[in-house]
């Protein structure tokens, strides 16, 4: 199930927050458990069953290493066997066909069958979560749950289950044993929600809709046209992604969590070391945490580091996606991190930041081209339209219709930045802020639904037959 | 609580306020069967099985069934409607606002399918013993080019048409209508407001410029006595979704000499059969789409007899922009038989020499023809 559909506004959402509600406060975990299973199982039923193992054997493995804590060597072999199972699963889930299809690209003797499987939803975001509980209880950091429904609804928690933010079990530990609902926090849940649910439905899905048009307009585009549409994505993964994360946090709220921020407006970076401070921040936070430092971070000379940079990217990038376009981008990212760190950061840090702007926005659109097409064919025939191989300006058909996108494009980098965050902060009249508060969710309630329900509205001309 | 306090928690009460009452409307509402609007019938609620769970079916249903069952649908599609024009994107329903409150289709998709439609024609009427005639109706976007909104897909109609007709051959008599339509259209209505078809007047003009190509003596327009009948949605309308736009009127004419049972309508669709004295289909006026009112709407095959016409018999092979035109040239045939290609899948020379026909007229709107693929069926 997704935030943005009618079942879950007005269906799902609904039912699982009256019956939350009415649940005594210690079967509240229960309750909320039982709300992910379906949550999950709505789209992937028998999916469930995966994640219900993925659950016990994390449980029993925290359970055995903290019986084992004083053997240090059984710990080990535990967390060993807990992190191979893990990645095993993942690997066979999300890589077995990628695997396949490599090595027979590579060795094409060996030619192997390729096993096609159908990818778990939210399996990479609830893994990583499941492997930070059990690495965090190795090394003591956090006690070990007890209880395997505390533990379950840890896991799959609905709003974080399929699209993150990757929540540490050490940041919510706390909460999911004790935590302390309140109006204010839900009514700060609700406006998180409704600001997360306005980007995905009127910026991300439209931008979406722009980026189609351009890729389906072909040569017509022109170079012009071509920047435009993978502007347009830029902006749509950002809205997508960050509306989601927004969403999570939000509903968060409103059963008493607390996650961490995701999102801190990357586009306004001045370089990719800030943009990666500020992208997707639980996932970087993670590799940080359970790869980079492990691997001896930046403490053991800078060979060592440009090394452990070069692989936590190969594994970010390949974290994103089962193809080779993943992999590149990441590596990408890792390179220019790693010629920011040797030299360029101290010169941006010189230079006016309005070149670091644009240094920044360049590498990050261009990275967006990497990650958007799977096959290099295409990807290669993109990027030529960038760089003008089909003349400069779109045919008149798809100007027309980008001209018709240009307000929400405009409306789309205003909101990239925090400009609209500092003026409402600036409102210091409590009227005019309730005010603003209510009409503002009242207007996004209103017109997100009138956006959803009427994506599905398709007035036949004919009808006969 | 203070009442500062409930201020500042408005949001959460509007927040479960909204998402609660619009649940509990979906389930006490009483469910309306079919959609006038998308003319489709709406989704009964889904089967409640184990098997149905665990292939997904039943929440694929459930989705099925939230959306076309969510109270005021006609409200939000009206609202997303109106937001999309005032953030600029006037047309995002594939209808544009134009002036005057005129409703125009986008411009449609004219790829190598009208091409090949063209090669259909040609190669029938290479074959054929009796005259071939055709028309092609322009789209009402290109015909009233000067009420489109400023920013604009491009409507190409009038190349596009004169391409086509290039390439029928010699064999095809085509008269081409948008140099007088597009003259025309200043002084007067040829196109509804709020539908893509022709209007009476549109109609009549092309009856007018066929008479010196197909042979016959147009009757003069002042012959005409026109019934008003008004509130009339059509389908741009309903795509638009854009409710307050007013309705149209339709104009019926009838020839104020025409007799009392001179004119006969009869229609089949395979083994359904009817008819209709006079061209107009009254009953079609209780829709709001009330186009169909013309000869009942589209059917596989329809027969006009006039027994006060002097010509012969004339097969018009068309799309439902015929239904307005065929009572104007009725006038002077005096047996007309329509064919429908989407649902009429016989051989259409066969059913010329059963009939003994002296002509065949193709009549079809530029994007109606565009997208049809049944013109394989003609032989």
């Amino acid at each position: 199930m997704v935030f943005s559909s009618l079942i879950f506004l007005f269906l799902f959402l609904p039912v699982v927050l009256a019956i939350y509600y009415i649940t005594p406060k210690r079967f509240r975990n229960f309750t909320l458990f039982i709300a992910d299973l379906v949550f999950y199982a709505w789209g992937e039923p028998m999916l469930v069953i995966l994640m219900l193992v993925s659950i016990v054997i994390n449980y029993t493995a925290g359970i055995l290493i903290g019986i084992n804590r004083e053997k240090k060597t059984a710990a080990k072999l535990i967390i060993i066997l807990d992190v191979i199972i893990n990645l095993g699963l993942l690997g066979f889930f999300k890589y077995a066909g990628f695997i396949g299809e490599t090595i027979n690209f590579v060795l094409p003797f060996v030619n192997i069958p390729v096993i096609e499987v159908a990818l778990p939803i939210g399996i990479s975001f609830y893994t990583f979560q499941t492997m930070s509980y059990t690495i965090d209880v190795y090394r003591n950091t956090v006690k070990v749950q007890k209880n395997i429904i505390t533990f379950g609804t840890y896991v799959s928690l609905f709003p974080q289950l399929i699209a993150g933010p990757i929540v540490r079990y050490e940041d919510v530990a706390q909460q999911l044993m004790d935590r302390k609902e309140s109006l204010a926090q839900f009514t700060d849940g609700v406006k998180v929600f409704l600001v997360g649910l306005s980007k995905k439905i009127l910026l991300a899905n439209v931008m979406g809709s722009l980026w189609d048009i351009v890729r389906a307009g072909g040569d017509n585009a022109g170079a012009l046209g071509a920047w435009v549409g993978i502007i347009a994505y830029t902006f749509q993964i950002y809205f997508d992604f960050s509306g989601y994360s927004d969403m999570a946090i939000g509903l968060g709220k409103m059963f008493g969590f607390e996650f961490v921020k995701n999102f801190d407006y990357p586009y306004i970076s001045k370089t990719i070391t800030e943009f990666w401070r500020r992208w997707h921040i639980s996932l970087g936070t993670w590799f940080r945490e359970y790869v980079y430092i492990p691997l001896g971070g930046n403490r053991r000379g800078l060979g060592r580091q440009i090394i452990n940079i070069g692989v936590v990217w190969f594994l970010t990038g390949l974290w994103h996606g089962a193809s080779w376009n993943f992999i590149f981008w990441g590596l990408y990212f890792g390179i220019i991190l790693m010629i920011e760190k040797i030299f360029l950061l101290k010169l941006l840090k010189k230079a006016p930041a309005a070149v670091g702007h644009i240094y920044s926005l360049i590498l990050i659109v261009l990275g967006w081209v990497l990650f958007y097409f799977e096959d290099l064919g295409e990807l290669a025939v993109f990027a030529g339209r960038l760089f003008g191989t089909c003349g400069f300006l779109p045919d008149t058909s798809i100007a027309s219709q980008i001209i018709s996108f240009i307000p929400l494009l405009i409306a789309a980098a205003v909101a990239s930045t925090p400009l609209a965050a500092i003026l409402y902060k600036k409102i210091t009249s409590k009227p005019v802020l309730y005010f603003f508060d209510n009409a503002a969710c009242i207007a996004a309630m209103l017109v997100c639904t009138a956006e959803l329900v009427s994506s599905d509205y398709n007035p036949f001309l004919y009808f006969k037959f | 609580m203070k009442i500062k306090n409930l201020l500042s928690y408005l949001p959460s009460f509007i927040f479960c306020g909204f998402v609660f009452v619009i649940m509990i409307l979906l389930f006490v509402l009483p469910k309306e069967e079919f959609s006038a609007q998308e003319k489709k019938k709406l989704a009964d609620f889904p089967e409640l099985s184990v098997e149905k769970i665990m292939n997904a079916e039943f929440q694929s249903g459930l989705d099925t069934y939230m959306s076309d069952h969510i109270p005021a649908r006609n409200f939000w599609a009206g609202l997303s409607s109106d937001y999309e024009l005032a953030v600029g994107r006037n047309g995002s329903k594939g209808i544009y606002l134009g002036s005057d409150n005129y409703l125009f289709p986008k411009p449609a998709e004219t790829g190598e399918n009208l091409m090949k439609n063209a090669g259909y024609i040609k190669e029938y009427a290479d074959d054929s013993d009796i005259p071939v005639y055709m028309t092609v109706v322009p789209s009402s976007g290109y015909i009233n080019s000067s009420k489109l909104p400023m920013n604009h897909e491009p409507y190409n109609d009038g190349e596009i048409i004169d391409k086509f007709a290039a390439s029928l051959g010699k064999n095809v008599t085509f008269v081409n209508v948008c140099k007088d339509f597009r003259k025309k259209a200043d002084s007067r209505q040829l196109y509804y407001k709020t539908d893509h078809h022709w209007t009476s007047a549109g109609a009549f003009e092309a009856y007018t410029l066929l008479g010196k190509t197909m042979g016959y003596q147009p009757v003069g327009e002042d012959q005409f006595k026109k019934d008003k009948v008004g509130d009339f949605y059509g389908t741009s309308y309903s795509k638009s979704a854009l409710w307050h736009m007013p309705p149209d009127t339709i104009e019926l004419w009838k020839n104020k000499s025409q007799k009392e049972g001179s004119v006969k309508v009869e229609i089949s669709d395979g083994s359904d059969k009817k008819t209709l004295d006079g061209y107009f289909s009254m009953e079609q006026l209780k829709n709001d789409d009330k186009y169909p009112v013309f000869l009942d709407g589209n059917h596989s095959l329809v027969t006009a007899t006039n027994d006060n016409a002097e010509k012969g018999t004339l097969i018009v092979v068309k799309d439902s922009y015929a239904h307005a035109f065929v009572p104007f040239l009725s006038q002077n045939y005096h047996k007309i038989i329509m064919a429908d290609m989407r649902y009429y899948k016989k051989d259409i020379s066969a059913l010329a020499e059963k009939e003994n026909a002296d002509g065949i007229l193709f009549l079809y709107s530029l994007d109606n023809l565009a997208a049809d693929n049944n013109l394989a069926y003609l032989f």
